[in-house]
């Protein structure tokens, strides 16, 4: 979902978009792609991607088969596959993974655990 | 035999032509029937719940979106006050220049032309969304100021600008993005929330205000504005909203779904 970039990218496929004005609060549960440039608190947890905006603020944990992180995250981030981490991002929680990348002058505060990908592992 | 149930607002003066055209075309393609007239003194789910216990072939309602959802709601109460599922078709004869948005969704031409639409019969089991104790088979749309959404008791959604909500079954606004038109037969609800009215955008933007939600159930709380649905009838909240039922309608070829 990330190699490629651009914005219209990012939103391939997507099935939930947390708007910037809008807040959600509670376990958000979703099978899809989901895009967040808004405010999540609880928990986010999905067979998809996620896609955190670089002006989204989340204090919740994170579940995912891949994601791109660009806003502030105060929680646990797990990761099936790669997560990446943009120079915008502030990340308070520990993260888990199977790869990873992070940009020059991202934050992050937390311990970092790369998991094996395990290959019978299918997207769904 | 097809019932014929004509709005209160057909039965006036300026629409005696296209209801002469109308009855022109029905009797040339025949498909005469029993035509009802709606007025204040008759109770509308009265008078389907008998059609269709009379074993009717056809409820067709001859008007504009609020005709539709009024017979859509004696229809579903029907198959609720009898136990049973009402398999009679619903069509649609549009009457007038506006108002008739869950029409033109379906591919049916105005007046003489949705005549022909009925004669071919292709008829499509499509999903009804209920809030409160009222139905739906469109969208049902609510100011965000001062709402609150709580969805299926697993979270809720705060707005925190002044915009739109709309919960989505049958989108009638050809203008909303691709990924906001929803399939009226899958048995999911499409939450699209715009704040800020700017410039309309048929490409999905996540960075220009707008947010999209798949769902079964969620209820709406707001103590100033009600809940409009298919853009004719008004409800309070707290309404529960979920899709649940379905109803045979007779659609056009140039349907949008």
């Amino acid at each position: 979902m990330f190699k490629s970039q651009g914005d219209k990218e990012k939103i391939k496929e997507v099935e939930t978009i947390i708007g910037p004005s809008i807040k959600v609060k509670g376990n958000f549960n979703g099978q899809g792609n989901i895009v967040v440039e808004g405010i999540l608190e609880g928990s986010l947890k999905t067979n998809g991607d996620v896609f955190i905006g670089d002006k989204a603020k989340i204090a919740a944990t994170i579940e995912a088969h891949e994601a791109r992180i660009g806003g502030e995250v105060s929680g646990n981030i797990k990761i099936k596959k790669y997560v990446e981490i943009a120079a915008s991002a502030k990340i308070f929680g520990d993260i888990e993974c199977a790869s990873m990348s992070v940009e020059r002058g991202a934050i992050l505060n937390g311990k970092c655990t790369m998991i094996p990908e395990r290959k019978d592992e299918v997207k769904s | 035999m097809h019932i014929y149930i004509y709005d209160d607002y057909v039965n006036t003066k300026k629409y005696d032509n296209a209801l002469a055209r109308i009855e022109t075309r029905i009797t040339d393609l025949g498909l005469n029937g029993k035509i009802i007239r709606l007025g204040l003194l008759r109770n509308i789910n009265e008078a389907v719940e008998n059609e269709i216990k009379r074993g009717a072939k056809t409820i067709v309602a001859v008007g504009n979106d609020g005709t539709v959802n009024k017979i859509i709601n004696a229809i579903i109460s029907a198959g609720i006050n009898n136990q049973m599922d009402v398999e009679v078709p619903l069509g649609i004869i549009p009457v007038g220049n506006e108002g008739n948005l869950i029409a033109e969704t379906l591919g049916i031409g105005k007046e003489e032309e949705a005549g022909d639409v009925l004669s071919a019969r292709r008829i499509e089991k499509l999903d009804i969304a209920q809030a409160g104790n009222s139905f739906f088979i469109s969208q049902a749309r609510i100011a965000s100021q001062g709402t609150t959404l709580e969805i299926e008791k697993n979270y809720s959604i705060e707005i925190m600008e002044p915009g739109e909500i709309n919960v989505i079954n049958l989108s009638v606004f050809s203008d909303l993005p691709e990924e906001a038109q929803a399939n009226p037969r899958d048995g999911i609800l499409e939450l699209y929330i715009k704040t800020k009215a700017g410039r309309k955008l048929t490409k999905l933007n996540p960075s220009s205000n707008q947010s999209l939600f798949s769902l079964k159930k969620l209820t709406i709380i707001n103590k100033k504005y009600p809940i409009i649905l298919d853009n004719a009838i008004e409800i309070s909240t707290p309404a529960e909203i979920s899709v649940n039922r379905s109803l045979n309608v007779i659609v056009g070829k140039e349907r949008r779904f």
